[in-house]
């Protein structure tokens, strides 16, 4: 009722402003009219009467300005006053306001650095247009949860058959070697069918697309460049199309630019070359191996596309032998690429917002204190007619100024600690588009929010609490009053037991998480990284024997270089994210009957493997020089694979049939150790190993064991490499070691980051501890000073304090332990060789902020016991 | 004196107990009955034995204060001398406010006097 009456004649001022300037000039006309009769009634001439009348207004104008003021501009100005006096406030108290800010700072600041990552990382939507149409189709084999890669003939029925998309495009990453100025070099580069430009919504920044007369099988010696390389190459030249790309047997003429910023997938590739499919014979170009990308039609949602797809699947399930059992899966793009990160993100999101809750309970608590202290200053106000209203909203916009303060003090964290953040997240976090995650307009949002929220949130209760005071009770009792605080004081017992709890929470969790992060540091991967140096070869475009026989000669320049122990090639390295899964078929049985095939993976490998990687041989021979193509078919399996397809005995010299290209009957002459090529958490799989010089494959990796220092060692193989071709590209090498610093990334992240936390937790805990008992000791003063002057030993003294502290750390101790338990299942995929309730890290997570508590509960206890009962006595 | 309401206490700005003194006293005049600016001067002076004078600008802008805050109305109406006037008179929120501040009142002039007479 009564603020609709205000807001009329606020919005009346506002709005009818030369109606209310009309009346209030008539008004006070009105006003020195009258003074000016009462003037001239007392003897005055009429014109001395009136200028008399106007020196008595004090200035007409500035009375009206006056009557502006106080129509519409009272609140605001109310409220510039209330800023202003609490900055004063907030000065003279420099110990309160530095723990205060720095607290709240604390938490923000850890809020908006991780909000940055979510933002960039989940919110963020692909930079292409309507991207939420952006789909990724992947093949389902039924009861995995799992997905892989496409079959091109399925893509092509997919294209024929469903309607939920406007297009559909098949897409595999084969580097390209090119020739450039100082010799051969290797691009990223992305193979694709006609569409992949229309799915993304994207033209080339210069020239053109691929024509579909460019992607039916034959020869189209085109290419598209990426927008980076086209950059880096030839320094954004525009006269760059038509213009030839040398490749090793010949030239790409470019035919277009790509725009910036095109990742497709997560790679941003340097080139773009047609993927020509024979509708005739699909599985020409490969098999299940290729990506899948769509945008769906206007309208249609992501659900009807995977009833649609999955209506198709079935239709092909009972038309090709190979699609039986396989399923579609459909998702949009962003969601695919941010799979891994989602869960990750949520856990720190969490984390953090555990660390502001603490940090926000101890601003409260000091609030509240704070408060208590100037109930004297709010009766006072209170007797001379301020509302509560008015007294609640000084202290919300006192907290207000802070946590903007604190608002702005968390943003300079958040910048610094997000630019130390993207290091460490490296290799953690997928990122979907090449957009570099720092702090934008949406982070700013988000912290201003926040502290916004903090301040309503933990401002307005204590405020709300100590502006009800009575002014005669208050100003009676004065400061020594101690029988009105005990409700006050139990409720900032319960927010510190709160805060200490929640810190007990956090550590538990980051226990768990380093003793995870140490488990897998000391996973026995069964390879030895050290010493280990990766290079990719990429031989297609030769005939096998051809491919063969470059190996053989690049192994043996290696092999002879100083300080080579040993030299090989695998298919696709341990730890990459990549292997190769097939069936095997045992002696006796009906050869070649896909329904009694066994699972195993399989690794295509060359000589010296073994030893090059540092992998023990337990059984047999490895491959050597003697196994080449026209020789008898050899085998070695990992120890996984002995023990079970031949549990009763050996393996060595028993004959199997591997499903390969090149496949035949073949012997296993040695048995090695398991190697967990698919993860650090993954358990070995069994495994074949069949030997390149017998079933050639076109992509392999150079793995040498090499003394010395890598990058030198690397550069003397890259030599060895180009005296035997000089135009074969070596991509950069890497040390197995980094492969091994990659698996381990996201595991340090978690454990790093959280321990960070934990920390800062536990601190903002400890403060909220100190501070309570700070203020006890100091409420407390008089009291302790009688105390002591009638006998009281400090021991006591010290004891009461120290308990009172000792207790609240120990209730927030059982609390947060009990918590963590309840918490279990939310870290149990994280951790790795430590169960959740493992008993160690609650023991030492207790057993650390217990000794942290009674340190900082008996720094205050230890200085009130110290107090001179002279002094004290005098204490107001 | 304490309680004169001195022409220099800025109202935009107000001490507060001076402002708050002047708005109990205008509450206060103006529940006897409705009344223009000029009348409310002239009436606090009269009531007060001629100890209280209030300003002639700071009446204004205190009356425009209280309109705001929905504790006062005005209405444009004939003057004794048939001249237009501004005329104000008290709300209902006018009259719990004019309660509650002449209860704090006089709690507070009796403690100040209980100060100022001990000492």
């Amino acid at each position: 009722m009564r603020w609709v009456t205000k807001l009329r004649l606020r919005l009346r001022s506002l709005l009818q402003r030369d109606l209310v300037e009309a009346e209030l000039d008539e008004e006070l006309r009105f006003h020195v009219e009258r003074l000016t009769e009462e003037h001239i009634a007392a003897g005055l001439a009429p014109r001395e009467a009136r200028s008399a009348a106007l020196r008595e207004m004090g200035g007409l104008d500035q009375r009206k300005e006056e009557c502006r003021d106080a129509r519409g501009l009272v609140l605001l100005d109310e409220v510039r006053q209330d800023a202003q006096y609490a900055l004063r406030g907030l000065r003279k108290t420099r110990g309160f306001t530095a723990v205060a800010i720095l607290s709240l700072a604390l938490g923000i600041g850890a809020n908006t650095t991780i909000f940055t990552f979510v933002n960039a990382v989940l919110l963020r939507p692909l930079p292409y247009p309507a991207s939420e149409r952006l789909v990724i189709l992947r093949e389902q084999p039924a009861g995995s949860a799992g997905t892989v890669a496409v079959h091109p003939l399925n893509f092509l029925e997919w294209r024929a058959r469903a309607a939920s998309f406007e297009a559909l495009a098949l897409a595999q990453t084969p580097p390209l070697d090119v020739i450039g100025a100082d010799g051969a070099d290797q691009l990223t580069r992305i193979q694709t069918s006609v569409e992949l430009f229309r799915v993304f919504g994207v033209v080339p920044v210069l020239g053109r697309a691929f024509t579909p007369e460019e992607t039916r099988p034959g020869q189209h010696d085109v290419v598209i460049l990426g927008h980076g390389f086209w950059q880096r190459w030839f320094g954004g030249d525009p006269a760059v199309i038509g213009r030839r790309l040398a490749v090793r047997d010949g030239s790409l003429t470019i035919i277009g630019v790509a725009p910036p910023g095109l990742r497709i997938g997560s790679i941003e590739p340097d080139a773009y070359t047609p993927l020509p499919i024979d509708p005739a014979k699909p599985d020409s170009i490969g098999s299940r191996s290729f990506q899948c990308y769509g945008r769906l039609k206007p309208g249609v949602s992501l659900d009807a596309a995977r009833a649609e797809m999955a209506v198709v699947a079935s239709a092909l399930a009972r038309q090709y032998p190979m699609d039986e059992g396989y399923g579609v899966s459909v998702s949009g793009l962003h969601e695919y690429l941010v799979r891994e990160g989602r869960p990750a993100l949520k856990l720190l999101m969490a984390v953090v917002t555990t660390v502001l809750v603490i940090a926000c309970v101890n601003l409260a608590g000091l609030l509240m204190a704070r408060a208590i202290r100037r109930r004297g200053e709010f009766a006072v106000r209170a007797a001379l007619g301020a509302t509560r209203g008015r007294l609640v909203r000084q202290l919300v916009i006192e907290s207000l100024v802070l946590s903007f303060l604190a608002g702005a003090a968390g943003l300079v964290l958040a910048y610094w600690s997000t630019r130390a953040l993207v290091a460490l997240t490296t290799g953690a976090l997928t990122v979907g588009s090449a957009a570099p995650i720092r702090l934008d307009a949406a982070c700013l949002v988000f912290t201003l929010g926040v502290a916004t929220l903090t301040t309503l949130v933990f401002g307005l209760v204590p405020a709300w609490q100590v502006s009800g005071v009575e002014p005669r009770t208050e100003l009676r009792e004065g400061a020594r009053g101690a029988g009105p605080d005990r409700r006050r004081h139990r409720m900032r017992s319960a927010l510190v037991v709160t805060e200490v709890a929640l810190a007990v929470v956090l550590l538990v969790g980051s226990g768990l998480l380093l003793r995870t992060f140490s488990r897998l540091v000391q996973v026995d991967l069964g390879f030895q990284p050290a010493q280990t140096i990766t290079m990719k070869l990429f031989l297609g475009g030769r005939p096998d024997d051809a491919r063969v026989a470059l190996v053989d000669q690049i192994l043996d320049r290696v092999e002879a270089l100083p300080g080579v122990m040993a030299a090989s090639t695998i298919q696709f390295l341990p730890l990459t994210g990549l292997n190769c899964g097939t069936g095997f078929w045992l002696e006796g049985q009906a050869r070649g009957d896909p329904s009694q095939a066994l699972p195993t993976e399989c690794s295509l490998v060359s000589r010296g493997y073994f030893a090059a990687m540092g992998i023990p041989l337990l059984d047999g021979r490895p491959f050597d020089r003697r196994d080449r193509m026209g020789s008898p078919r050899v085998l070695i399996v990992n120890r996984s694979f002995a023990r079970r397809y031949f549990p009763e005995g050996r393996a060595r010299g028993r004959r199997i049939l591997v499903y390969s290209s090149n496949q035949a009957w073949a012997e296993i002459v040695g048995v090695v150790g398991d190697v967990r090529h698919n993860g650090l958490t993954t358990e070995p799989a069994p495994t074949v190993f069949l030997l390149h010089a017998q079933t050639p494959g076109y992509i392999t990796s150079l793995v040498v064991r090499a003394d010395g220092e890598a990058s030198a060692q690397a550069a003397a193989i890259r030599r060895a490499i180009h005296e035997v071709d000089p135009l074969q590209a070596v991509s950069a090498a890497r040390t197995m070691e980094e492969y091994v610093a990659d698996s381990l990334a996201r595991p340090r992240m978690y454990a790093a980051l959280v321990a960070c936390f934990a920390v800062l937790a536990v601190v903002l805990a400890a403060m909220g501890i100190y501070g309570l008992l700070a203020y006890v000791a100091a409420q407390r003063t008089h009291e302790i000073g009688i105390r002591l002057a009638l006998g009281a030993s400090r021991g006591d003294v010290f004891r009461a304090l120290f308990g009172q502290g000792a207790r609240l750390a120990l209730a927030g101790l059982v609390l947060g332990v009990a918590a963590a338990r309840g918490l279990r299942a939310a870290v149990s995929t994280l951790l790795f060789g430590v169960t959740p309730g493992d008993p160690a890290s609650y023991v030492v997570a207790a057993a650390l902020f217990a000794v942290l508590a009674l340190v900082v509960a008996a720094i205050p206890a230890h200085r009130a016991s110290r107090l001179d009962p002279t002094t004290a006595l005098r204490y107001e | 004196m304490l309680l004169s309401v001195s022409d220099r206490s800025r109202v935009s700005r107000p001490a507060d107990l001076v402002q708050g003194t002047l708005d109990l006293l205008i509450l206060r005049v103006i529940s006897l009955e409705p009344m223009h600016g000029w009348a409310i001067a002239q009436r606090i002076r009269r009531m007060s034995n001629d100890e209280l004078r209030v300003g002639q600008g700071s009446l204004y802008p205190a009356l425009h204060k209280l309109e705001q805050q929905g504790w006062i109305e005005a209405k444009w109406a004939a003057s004794e001398n048939n001249r237009r006037a501004k005329y104000y008179t008290l709300t209902r929120a006018g009259r719990k406010a004019l309660e509650n501040e002449t209860a704090q009142w006089e709690r507070l002039s009796a403690a100040v006097s209980l100060v100022v007479r001990r000492a």
